[in-house]
């Protein structure tokens, strides 16, 4: 072989021992252990700690709440529906922290500010929003998303008031019958403070002007609001406000008593207004009925209610002289034709 | 002895002496090659036999019982991203507007229009509406417009079975498990970006504090624990379904065989893992 090509032949092979010798040596082990890669790797990426845990995780020490979701509208299987906890609540992580771990949720809530607190502050606590934007993530009515879905159109279902007002999003279906429960009062003990009343309202609740509102049939729950926001201020009105000063807490819920326990009378409007009024009333059901009976004892019946304390009172949450979360966005989207035949619908229907 | 013949014999005695210095150089020198490319050899041959038996130290797991796969429900998805949200907190993704492993598509054909409408949460108007880069929401500006059809596309890793970002990487930072998962070792990546280039799909994103390429895994750490994926644990409306394709009752088993399936762009050939249910010609 000529010199010159040994040489050329050694150089290659010192060269590739060279590097063979250091791709021995500074190749992971594990590098070929499964393929073109380092085996360890595999291992490693599978140690992570997840953060997500899962409903029976929360379900150890939330108890309560997961019951409540478990037969809720938040969790249908059959329909492939399941909004488990740390989809609202975001990822359990670390919570609780090990300081809190000892103690039940009730023994820390009992201790107060003294309680110790969470190893990462939002690990599984929902912040919870000022205004509607969690639950609007799923249910803001929105092109795109299956008819199946529940939706609302932002700017017609209840206002500006919080979803919560209404709904508990761990069973977010309305519970009408455990919502609101009227306090208890003496019918009796009304009837005598009643008198006070009769002059506008009539003896038995039936008002003596189109203009003021009969009483007869009301929810008691929904006059004892009534009067305590007249009384506190919170609802303005040369008339009441004085009145309502007058009474106490227990005057207020006998006199509530005895009108919602009073047999009413319908109004009675102009049928043809009715009819018309009956097709637009639907956005009015959820709250106040179908027939204007309201399904909450907090929220006002409208059946049977004079036509003009109703356009009233509808007009006045319009130009905002009366304020509400919910009904001073729903008065302002009707016209002066919506009006008067929803009130005419409400004054038609039975009070009973 | 003339002096010339002095100078030759030094001469040779010198050649000589090179001669066996150069000789044993060359004789360590294979011995030393021989010796590195057996044992190369032989730790690969053993590699390859044990290889196919063999699996990565999980507890409580073998890879070779398993073949995941993923399958997508357009048609059941609303868009609320509580998957995307939830990804990012659970493999601590860039928590900003341009780092997703997944991501979700709006795709709004409005009436006369022959192609869609697309955007996805990173679009600058749904950061304004969610007003931060951190929580993610579709803004609602489709509301009074007179939509023909309207649906969204949740998007992913397909974990290839012919992955091409697999093929190009120059280092074997990035692979395929043996139960169908592509994976990315950050310790071998070099931050070339060429599999980011290579993947039909645009699923790799890459991080730029770290210097690497990232991707979704299936969250591996929690498949291989008997969990689901983050994003499929949230979905409130099971809009994404995960599982073993070994397991004939597994949701994902359930799901081709109930289902008209598709893959996205399958004329690439790299035969993806994601299927998927009521999409649309222009989603690719």
């Amino acid at each position: 072989m000529p010199k010159h090509i040994a040489r050329l032949l050694l150089l290659v092979v010192v060269l590739a021992t060279a590097a063979l010798t250091a791709k021995h040596y500074f190749t992971d082990k594990s590098y070929y252990a499964y393929g073109h890669y380092r085996g360890d790797s595999v291992a490693e990426i599978a140690s992570d700690e997840p953060r997500f845990r899962g409903n029976e995780y929360c379900k150890t020490c939330h108890a309560k709440q997961y019951d409540s979701w478990l037969e809720s509208t938040h969790n249908q299987p059959v329909i492939g529906k399941h909004v488990k906890c740390e989809v609202c609540h975001g990822p359990v992580g670390q919570h609780p922290s090990a300081a809190q771990a000892p103690l039940s949720v009730d023994e820390r809530i009992a201790m107060g500010s003294k309680a110790p607190v969470a190893a990462v502050a939002t690990d599984g606590k929902l912040p919870l929003p000022k205004d509607r934007t969690k639950c609007i993530q799923c249910h803001e009515a929105m092109p795109g998303r299956p008819a199946a879905q529940r939706q609302v159109v932002l700017a017609a279902h209840a206002g500006t008031e919080q979803c919560t007002a209404c709904h508990d999003p761990h069973s977010p279906k309305i519970n009408f019958a455990i919502l609101a429960k009227a306090p208890h009062g003496d019918a009796a003990a009304g009837k005598v403070l009643a008198a006070t009343c009769a002059a506008c309202h009539g003896a038995a609740g039936a008002s003596v002007n189109p203009a003021w509102p009969n009483l007869a049939g009301q929810h008691a729950g929904y006059l004892v609001n009534a009067l305590q926001a007249f009384k506190s201020g919170t609802r303005p009105n040369a008339m009441m406000s004085g009145m309502a000063a007058g009474l106490s807490d227990a005057d207020i819920n006998n006199v509530a008593a005895y009108f919602s326990q009073a047999s009413c009378k319908t109004a009675g409007a102009d049928p043809a207004k009715a009819l018309l009024g009956k097709t637009k009333a639907a956005s009015c059901a959820l709250c106040h009925g179908a027939n204007g009976v309201s399904p909450s004892t907090a929220w006002p019946s409208l059946a049977g209610q004079n036509p003009d304390y109703l356009s009233d009172t509808l007009k006045s949450f319009q130009d905002g002289t009366r304020n509400h979360p919910v009904m001073t966005s729903i008065a302002k989207t009707l016209s002066a034709d919506d009006v008067a035949q929803l009130t005419a619908y409400y004054a038609s229907t039975s009070c009973k | 002895m003339t002096q010339e013949d002095k100078k030759i014999e030094v001469k040779g005695s010198n050649l000589v002496r090179r001669n066996f210095f150069l000789r044993m150089l060359g004789i360590g020198t294979a011995c030393a090659g021989t010796w590195v490319g057996s044992g190369n050899l032989i730790a690969r041959a053993q590699s390859a036999e044990t290889a196919a038996a063999a699996a990565p130290k999980i507890p409580d797991y073998d890879w070779n019982k398993h073949k995941w796969a993923f399958g997508v429900d357009a048609t059941r998805c609303i868009g609320c991203l509580r998957c995307v949200e939830a990804c990012k907190a659970e493999n601590g993704v860039t928590q900003d507007a341009h780092h997703f492993r997944t991501w979700v598509e709006r795709y709004v054909y409005l009436e006369g229009d022959e192609r869609a409408h697309v955007d996805s949460q990173s679009d600058a108007q749904n950061i304004a509406a969610s007003g931060s880069e951190k929580e993610f929401r579709f803004d609602n500006r489709y509301k009074d417009a007179k939509i023909e059809k309207a649906f969204f596309v949740p998007k992913l890793c397909n974990h290839c079975t012919h992955p091409a970002c697999v093929q190009v990487c120059p280092t074997g930072a990035t692979y395929q498990t043996k139960d169908g998962v592509v994976l990315i070792d950050h310790s071998y990546c070099i931050g070339c970006q060429y599999c980011v280039q290579a993947c039909p799909y645009g699923v790799r994103e890459f991080n730029h504090v770290l210097g690497v390429t990232d991707k979704c895994t299936w969250c591996y750490h929690r498949i291989t624990k008997g969990l689901q994926p983050a994003c499929v644990e949230v979905c409130p409306v099971e809009a994404r379904v995960f599982g073993d394709r070994n397991d004939p009752q597994s949701p994902i088993s359930a799901f081709l065989r109930n289902n008209r399936v598709s893959v996205l762009k399958p004329e690439t050939g790299n035969a993806p893992n994601v299927f998927y249910v009521g999409i649309d010609k222009e989603v690719c």
